[in-house]
């Protein structure tokens, strides 16, 4: 039973929870170990995974906690922007100008999020990357959904004042 | 006009009360490159561009899975006879204990009931008689010293009403 369960509504969401877990420690190797961890973790709890109604969103917590302790336990540094700076696609390759622009560009919005505390930065990835509801948020933070709504709301006012004020003077 | 209907989402959006259509909407409008936005709309293109841009990120393939979920062995009874086998232990423990309990409890009433503390009954009757007077003599003592009490009382009371 638990068996049929775990494949067939776990193993499917081990991309979304890899793609998290990439976003919350900045590394695909330990992106993969937290995902392979948290699915361990989710077999060794299988009685609970019929009492609950969102299992993806209790993988994203089991994954989101084991990222963070990895974070504490090593005194991790999300990788320099300068390495990521790669990560970012260019958009429109219109020419090499415009393209370059384009990529400055997502590079400064991509410091201003990393900036955000990482309660806003997730729930802003979770939101407007990844379009979970604000239930499945609530869910997967383990938080009431007032209280997703507030701290979205605080994110992207964050977002927004830094992406004026880069706008406007040109700074960070 | 289409810039209003994106102005009244995108405020929405800012307010964190929009749903996902609204901004399935927005990154729809600022996904076709748009060069003639008004300032304010400029203001949250690159944002929808970057988000856009993090959701096409192709991340390596993961390994397949391999099978870290190993079928339990089926479970045998017999595997845990010792635990059966103490609370068999421990059942016939208690009730020989309490059978042995209630046995000796009965004997020692039986016994009670049936010894006799003098063989003889004249001498029991004198026993009893001693026994009787000595509680007489008590009782005796205890009414004398009432007695002056009550003394005492009729002697306040003849003052009382003098």
């Amino acid at each position: 039973m638990s068996l049929a369960l775990f494949l067939s509504e776990v193993v499917p969401v081990r991309p979304k929870l890899y793609r998290f877990a990439y976003r919350l420690l900045g590394n695909e190797e330990d992106a993969m170990d937290v995902v392979q961890d948290a699915l361990m973790k989710v077999w060794q709890q299988q009685e609970r995974m019929t009492e609950l109604q969102n299992l993806e969103a209790w993988c994203m917590r089991i994954v989101r906690n084991l990222a963070l302790d990895r974070l504490k336990s090593k005194k991790y540094r999300r990788s320099e922007e300068l390495e990521r700076a790669g990560d970012v696609p260019a958009m429109q390759q219109q020419n090499p100008y415009a393209a370059a622009e384009q990529q400055d560009v997502m590079k400064r919005v991509h410091s201003i999020i990393a900036s955000l505390p990482e309660k806003y930065r997730t729930i802003i990835q979770l939101r407007d990357i990844d379009g979970y509801s604000y239930l499945e948020i609530a869910d997967i933070l383990a938080i009431e959904m007032a209280d997703v709504k507030i701290n979205l709301h605080r994110a992207r006012k964050s977002v927004r004042e830094q992406l004026q004020k880069v706008q406007v003077y040109g700074v960070q | 006009m289409e810039f209003n209907k994106i102005r009244e989402l995108l405020d929405r959006y800012w307010e964190g009360e929009s749903s996902l259509e609204d901004e399935a909407q927005l990154r729809s409008f600022f996904s076709t490159n748009r060069q003639d936005l008004p300032a304010d709309l400029k203001e949250a293109q690159p944002l929808f561009g970057y988000f856009a841009a993090e959701a096409a990120i192709e991340l390596p393939e993961l390994p397949e899975m391999e099978a870290p979920v190993v079928q339990m062995p089926p479970p045998r009874p017999w595997e845990h006879w010792m635990k059966y086998a103490a609370i068999f232990l421990m059942a016939v423990g208690v009730g020989y204990a309490a059978r042995s309990f209630q046995s000796r409890q009965e004997r020692i009433l039986f016994a009670d009931a049936n010894h006799d503390t003098y063989n003889d009954p004249q001498k029991a009757f004198a026993a009893t008689q001693k026994a009787l007077q000595l509680l007489a003599k008590n009782l005796n003592k205890g009414t004398s010293q009432v007695q002056k009490l009550s003394y005492f009382n009729e002697a306040t009371e003849k003052l009382k009403a003098e």
